[in-house]
């Protein structure tokens, strides 16, 4: 059965619909309450889990390195879990992280923009023409978040297989829709979009292993080997290739690790200068 | 029962989902059919409507006009095609054209670029390197199209009920959709639907009247009462009251008419 990942313009919105979907088809879902296990996996603060998915890094905020660290350990913690099928998940950004895998369907759902501008009118107290601009604002803060994060445009239509508007058609006929197409037999799991799966969250679990001592590594997984892609001067290539080994090496699921360092051009101009 | 209208970039295999669609539902299926009417209807070259309607508007175009008044013919044709409902229309912008009437159906059919290139190099026979040249330069022709005369990226979303990447599914796949859809109270015509579309339509055709005076010129009606609106002085507006009392006669279901001029134009006008 399939892992319906759902993304959406309101959080709310998402949420409401994947709670619902995972009741019609007696599926699990997968929300933000799962960050509370990562948290303390990682012994971070939830929070900060939290707010990694909501902003981008700032000045006055999180510092980029530690918002890519934050969104290592979600992407570990959302990608174990939709390593089990009948699934429904939202609000952790597997839209944008789980590529490639033939049985998941990714639905994006579109607000009803009159009924999203009454409701932040009201709730902020608003002129209706505010209320369309905060909308308008609110949603190149959620593009940009997704292209700085994983370099997609989270509105892009054509990174989901179905994209279901609530102007018209409503939150119980979206979910009757959504149930009809994952009855469909090409989102069944098969043995080669297990394996995708699995390759996703092992090379999930290592990145989250090295973002500590390599926090720009690139990994990739294939059946148990690793490719590590990261970028150092010549003189350390040996020794971070073999600390990215050690580390990589004992995690679980791991057989054989590879690393390409790429040299570091910019550190190498800027120490020819000193 | 429903107007559904289907936009999709040159070989994404929209056409044959609407082709399909209307089959299945026993609607009728129209696409150029809108050309032909407003060139009939409006004494206007088939060929040259085609190219007007085709091609985004330059800059002189546009503040010319000129297009804009194939435009209006066109919004004129498509309205009275659609307005009996039971009709799939897949061509230019209908999501656009038709928007405000509740028991319209909107659908996008998207593809991924390999599988359109694929699609073009067997039908044209032409090489991988044309084929992705001629899906590019249309889909950038469309894209300017919709975003000069109507400010919306083609690609939003937002603009439709339903996007269905069809590379995922299969064409049936898409036409169980688009017809499931078609089929919820939603799209049901409803009084106040059918009155929206007859608005929609009278203002289009009484745009279309007007537009050989003035670019400038929007149109809104609510139960056959016409509202004119202008941003041209008093004398503009005394030849557009004039043009309206001979319209009245031949354009059927005017309740009243009023002419604004310097008014704010509301944006639903057409």
């Amino acid at each position: 059965m399939p892992v319906i990942i759902i993304s959406s313009d309101f959080h709310q919105t998402a949420q409401a619909i994947a709670q619902s979907a995972a009741g019609v088809l007696g599926y699990d879902h997968v929300g933000r309450e799962s960050l509370a296990k990562a948290a303390d996996r990682y012994k971070v603060p939830e929070a900060k889990l939290h707010q990694a998915l909501d902003q981008t890094p700032s000045f006055v905020g999180m510092t980029s390195k530690l918002w890519k660290r934050y969104l290592a350990y979600i992407q570990e913690a959302t990608l174990s879990q939709l390593l089990r099928d009948n699934v429904v998940c939202q609000g952790l950004a597997a839209h944008l992280y789980v590529l490639g895998v033939s049985h998941v369907l990714r639905v994006r759902i579109l607000s009803d923009p009159e009924k999203r501008v009454e409701q932040l009118a009201s709730s902020h107290g608003l002129s209706p023409e505010k209320a369309k601009k905060l909308l308008e604002r609110e949603k190149q803060a959620g593009r940009r978040w997704s292209m700085e994060a994983f370099g997609l445009d989270e509105t892009d239509p054509s990174h989901y297989d179905l994209v279901i508007s609530l102007s018209q058609i409503d939150q119980d006929e979206a979910v009757k829709i959504m149930k009809e197409t994952a009855a469909y037999a090409r989102f069944k799991p098969m043995t080669y979009s297990v394996n995708c799966m699995e390759d996703l969250a092992l090379a999930s679990r290592v990145k989250a292993v090295l973002m500590d001592r390599f926090p720009g590594a690139r990994v990739r997984a294939n059946r148990g080997t690793l490719i590590v892609e990261t970028v150092a001067l010549k003189r350390e290539k040996e020794k971070k290739a073999k600390a990215i080994k050690e580390l990589a090496g004992n995690i679980p699921g791991v057989d054989y690790v590879e690393v390409h360092v790429v040299n570091d051009i910019l550190r190498q101009a800027a120490e020819s200068f000193r | 029962m429903a107007i559904i209208t289907i936009s999709r970039g040159s070989y994404s295999k929209g056409k044959e989902v609407a082709e399909r669609v209307a089959a299945r539902l026993e609607y009728r299926c129209i696409s150029r059919e809108v050309i032909l009417e407003a060139s009939g209807i409006y004494h206007i070259p088939e060929i040259r409507m085609v190219k007007a309607i085709h091609d985004a508007p330059s800059i002189l175009e546009r503040l010319g006009g000129g297009k804009l008044a194939y435009i209006a013919y066109y919004k004129s044709a498509l309205a009275r095609l659609v307005r009996e409902d039971n009709v799939v229309y897949h061509g230019l912008a209908g999501h656009l054209l038709l928007k405000g009437v509740p028991h319209v159906l909107k659908v996008r059919i998207i593809a991924d670029l390999a599988d359109r290139v694929l699609s073009v190099m067997k039908e044209e026979k032409i090489n991988e390197q044309d084929a992705r040249s001629m899906i590019l330069k249309d889909d950038q022709e469309r894209r300017k199209w919709t975003q000069s005369l109507y400010g919306a990226d083609p690609w939003d979303s937002s603009l439709y009920d339903l996007v269905i990447h069809i590379d995922r599914f299969t064409v049936s796949d898409a036409v169980d959709f688009v017809c499931d859809a078609a089929g919820r109270d939603q799209f049901k015509t409803t009084a106040e639907s059918r009155q929206k579309m007859d608005d929609l339509a009278l203002a289009s055709q009484v745009k279309a009247a007007l537009v050989s005076l003035s670019q400038e010129v929007a149109v809104t009606s609510d139960y056959g009462n016409v509202l004119v609106f202008t941003r041209g002085d008093d004398r503009l507006a005394r030849k557009i009251r004039e043009k309206i009392k001979v319209l009245s006669r031949d354009i059927e279901g005017i309740n009243n008419v009023e002419v604004h001029s310097g008014a704010s134009i509301p944006p639903d006008a057409v």
